[in-house]
This record gives C-alpha cells, structure tokens and sequence, in this order.
C-alpha cells in the first residue's frame, strides 16, 4: 500500500526586541540566571502586564511580507497549564485573534517550486528554563527567558515530506533575519518547531490522526525525527493497529519519537480572554510607515543583484542567501567599483572555506566590515589577491583585523618596480636554458618566470607589474 | 457538568475537592451553568465578541529594558533556592 505523508509546522521564533513581550525585563541571552526578570515576568499579585509595541511591529513585519492579512487590533487569552518555569500558571497568547493571518511562502526543494500556506502567526510569551540534571531530586528553574515575545508561524498541512519541513523552515528563518525580527541562532533556541505529522493512504481526501513532534531545534533533527515518525506511523496502521493523537518527544541520541503521557493529562488549556489586557491596536499610520520600511527581501536582492550589478545568477542565489552574506556583499562593494571582484570573493574562497567548516557565515570569524576592508585592500593594490586569500585564512582563524594582519606579517605589496626589476632581472639571468627554450618559441615558460618572481618575493609582487617588467625583459 | 469533569477541572487547576464536598460542588456548578446557559437564548450572531467590557485600548510600552537585577530579593521569597536557582521537586519527561 503507498502512504501519503501530511505535515504541519508550528515554529516559534524569538523576537529580537530588547526587552520583553509584557515588562521591561531585558532579553538578553546567556545572562546570569534569574537577573533579567521583573516583577510582572515572575507572575507575583498585584503586577499588570503592558505591551511591547515594538514586538507588534515585528509582528507586522513578518504578516507584511508573507502578504497576510493583518489584524490591526490585537487582543489575548490565557492558555492554562501548571509547570514550574510558567510562573503565573497561564501563558499569555493570541487564541482568538492572531495578529497575523492567512500569508504563504514559497518553498524551493529538488522536486521545484511549492507555495505553502501560512495560516497564522500570533505573538505569544516564551516560558522560563527548567534545568533537570544539575541537582538531585530537584529541578532548577531560571527564569530570564519567561516573558520573552515569540512569534508563533503555524503553516497549513500542505507539507509533503521531511525536506520539504526542512526547506520551509529555513525560508521561514531566511525571511525573519531579513526582516530583522529574529536572529535565527538555532544553538541559542531563538527558532525551535513542532512538527504535525500524520499519514493518509494515497488519494485519500480526509487527513490521518496526527501525532505532534516536540522539542527539535535543528535541520538535521526536523528530517530525521519526521521521518522516524512516518516509518512508525506506517508500521502501526500496517499491524492494524491506529495512530492515536498524542504529543510526542523526538531523541536524538537514540532516534526515535516516544510519548509524552504527562502532556496528554493536561491537554485543556482552558483558554479564555486575559482580562489584564485591553486590545492593543496598530493605527493605520503605523501600518503603512512599516509598510514603507520593509526591507528588501531575499528575491529582490538576487533580482537587484542580476539586473543592476549584472552578477550571475548563480552567485546571486548564494550572496542573497543570507543576510550576513548579502550584507558581506554591500559593505564590500561600497568599497570599491569592482562589485564582481566581491562576489567572485564570497562565491569562491570564502564559500569554500564556509563549506569546508560546515558552518555558516554568520558562525565564522568574517565581518561585512573586515572582509569590506580586505577588497579595499586588493583593489588599492595594498595586497595581492594571492596575499588575500592567506589573510583570509588568518581572519578565518583568529578574526583579525586585515590591516593588522598585513602589518605584522609584512606582507604589503612591493609597489617598487626597480627592486621587482632587479628581482626579474636575477631570476631571467640565472635560468638561462629556459630563457633560450622561451625565445625559441615555447611561450609557456613565461609563466615559469611570473612563478619564480612571485616566489623570490614571497608573492607580495604585484602579477601585473611583473608581466609588464618580464616581457620587457625578456623581448 | 458531571463528577468525573469536576474531577478533571479539579487535577488540571491543582485545586484539591474533599470527598464529601464532590457531590456538593458538582450540583452547585451544574447550577451555575444552567444560569449562564441562559445566555444561549439570546440571538448574538451581529454582535462583535467583546475582548474587555471597557471600551478601550491599551496603552503599550516603548521597547526599554527596565526592570533592576532582583536576583537575591526574589529568589529570597521563595520556598526552595539555592543561589542560583528556583527549587521544585523534580520534573521529568
């Protein structure tokens, strides 16, 4: 029998603002436990939460460039539920009216385009952290993170298999750093998902019970665990037995999903409107003035980058990939008039460095500053390009400063034509068979002299000075 | 509204219900219910949802972090701490 695989994704995104959804509780990551938490995030009698407005704009953002449908008055309701990083007892959520409705989102995979639908996209707060193996018997809770804005993104199930989960998620992390709404740092938790699955037999209209994926936070993690997923699924149904709906938690050490029956007991949320909140409202001015200011998004770079700055479309696809690297790109080519110099630069060694460390950019030492200075340099003659690529791999390692790096490791280009004459001069004189073999014609030893010259000065010659000074030589 | 939802509401609001009051408390809720249910007589498909019965809207917040480090303050008001952390007996999945 063939199965066909339904998939939903719910992603929660943390939203870059300072300080929190309903306090003025920092946001920070990483901070000492329970120093960013105020009054209101602990839930203590008597506090009342105010809204963030910034957190609503970001909000905005996002329904504004997924061409949804914006909700210019917001309210919220309670979800209920008892764990101890939840102080209050209820989360803060957007139940009945998200702010954020019906958008979409285009998906590239290898079976081609697909458009899937967003159904909506509502600000919520995050929970505190419970730490479990630190102490005996005891859970430690740490309570920075609880009031922090999340923007949870639920995509209609429209979702066909593993890599398309995957390739949606990261249009989805693709499209909030663009926006500027969310780092997208995955090893921080600023992006974690739930994944819907079920199984139907193929053709079949109605959709099969679905089981709910928690706790994965990478790509990998996404594929593996709705695959997994999909392979029990299929082996429950083929033993006659039915998929329950029930909550489930992905391992990965072990690989496998299992249940989570804790969750289960207490799956009434018992939602109602939080009457500690009146609705917050986004005025028409507010709207068109975001409106006005999004910013260019990832499509319109790649299409800028190949109509006005005539760069391929290959290395459009790859420097408008990621903000940092589209950044990279601009920083540099405010820098100097050969904008296709910069992209051969980031399409060539500093993605293969990228690939070789299996990181992306914005995990490496590079900054859009750093490597803007390192084409200065080449451009200004300072270096050559044979000289960058090694001050590349320096940056890559320790993340210096290019200008220090040439200084202290005297690699400034030899910008003296009478010391790379006397160089050419030495070089030609003491390899006379090649120079008798080049003028009998075998015009490819020049290059053998270009080599010899670049190496007696450590290449910090510049190579058109030392075609011009060699063939004047050698004629 | 029967025992058995008591029971369930009770559990999930970690609200403790003697034995003896069960039967009591169900009566009064099924009670309370049919006088709210009242409600349903009342013909409201044109009428908006009210979120708040004061007809106003919120006033927000600029994006500032204020809050102070409270650290020792709260973590001194609960029952079980160590210098870092909250207590609670464990929780595990």
């Amino acid at each position: 029998m063939s199965w066909e695989t339904v998939i939903g994704l719910e992603i929660h995104a943390q939203l870059s603002t300072k300080s929190k959804l309903f306090s003025g509780g920092s946001t920070q990551f990483g901070a000492e436990s329970n120093t960013h938490v105020d009054l209101v995030d602990m839930g203590l009698p008597g506090v009342l939460p105010v809204a963030n407005k910034e957190a609503f704009f970001k909000a905005v953002r996002f329904g504004l460039a997924t061409g949804a449908e914006i909700n210019q008055i917001s309210s919220f309701d309670r979800k209920n539920y008892f764990y101890p990083d939840l102080p209050k007892g209820y989360q803060i959520t957007q139940m009945t009216k998200p702010i954020v409705e019906k958008g979409s989102i285009k998906v590239i995979t290898d079976d081609g385009e697909k458009i899937i639908n967003i159904t909506r996209a509502h600000l919520e707060e995050d929970a505190g952290k419970s730490i479990h193996d630190l102490f005996e018997g005891e859970t430690g809770v740490d309570l920075n993170r609880a009031g922090t804005p999340l923007l949870e993104i639920v995509s209609e199930p429209e979702i066909s298999n593993a890599k398309e989960a995957v390739a949606y998620f990261k249009a989805i992390r693709q499209l909030v750093t663009f926006l500027d709404i969310c780092d997208g740092n995955m090893a921080q938790g600023s992006m974690r998902c739930d994944v819907n699955v079920s199984i139907k037999k193929s053709g079949d209209k109605e959709l099969g019970t679905r089981a709910e994926l928690k706790n994965i936070n990478s790509f990998k993690f996404i594929e593996k665990a709705i695959n997994y997923e999909i392979e029990r699924q299929i082996r429950v149904i083929e033993n006659g037995d039915s998929v329950i709906q029930e909550t489930r938690l992905y391992d990965s050490e072990k690989n496998e999903t299992r249940s989570m029956r804790s969750k289960e007991e207490a799956n009434d949320y018992r939602y109602f409107p939080c009457p500690d909140l009146l609705p917050v409202v986004i005025s028409d001015k507010e709207l068109k003035e975001i409106k006005d200011n999004l910013p260019e998004l990832p499509e319109e770079k790649e299409y800028r980058y190949i109509s006005k700055i005539g760069l391929e479309k290959s290395e459009a696809k790859i420097i408008s990939s990621s903000k940092t690297m589209a950044n990279m790109f601009e920083e540099a080519s405010s820098k100097t008039d050969d904008t296709k110099l910069v992209a051969k630069w980031l399409v060539g060694d500093v993605s293969a460095l990228l690939n070789k460390d299996n990181i992306e950019i914005g995990e490496s030492n590079l900054s859009p500053e750093n490597f803007g200075k390192l084409i200065e340099r080449i451009t200004d003659s300072t270096i050559s390009g044979k000289i960058a690529k090694s001050v590349l791999e320096e940056i890559w390692e320790s993340g210096s400063d290019v200008d220090e790096i040439i200084e202290s490791k005297g690699l400034v280009q030899i910008k003296d034509e009478s010391l790379l004459e006397e160089i050419a001069k030495k070089i030609v004189d003491s390899n006379p068979d090649q120079v008798a073999a080049y003028k009998g014609g075998k015009d490819k030893l020049f290059g053998f002299f270009v080599g010899q010259v670049m190496k007696e000065t450590q290449g910090k010659a510049n190579p058109k000075s030392v075609n011009e000074i060699l063939k004047k030589i050698l004629s | 509204m029967d025992k058995k939802t008591v029971t369930t509401i009770s559990y999930l609001s970690r609200l403790k219900i003697d034995g003896e009051n069960e039967d009591k408390i169900t009566k009064d809720l099924q009670n309370i219910i049919k006088f709210v249910d009242q409600l349903n007589d009342v013909n409201t498909s044109d009428v908006e949802p009210l979120t708040s019965p004061l007809e106003k809207t919120a006033k927000t917040r600029k994006d500032q972090v204020t809050a102070k480090n409270l650290k020792k303050e709260l973590l001194k008001v609960a029952p079980s701490t160590n210098e870092d952390y909250f207590l609670v007996p464990r929780v595990v999945e």
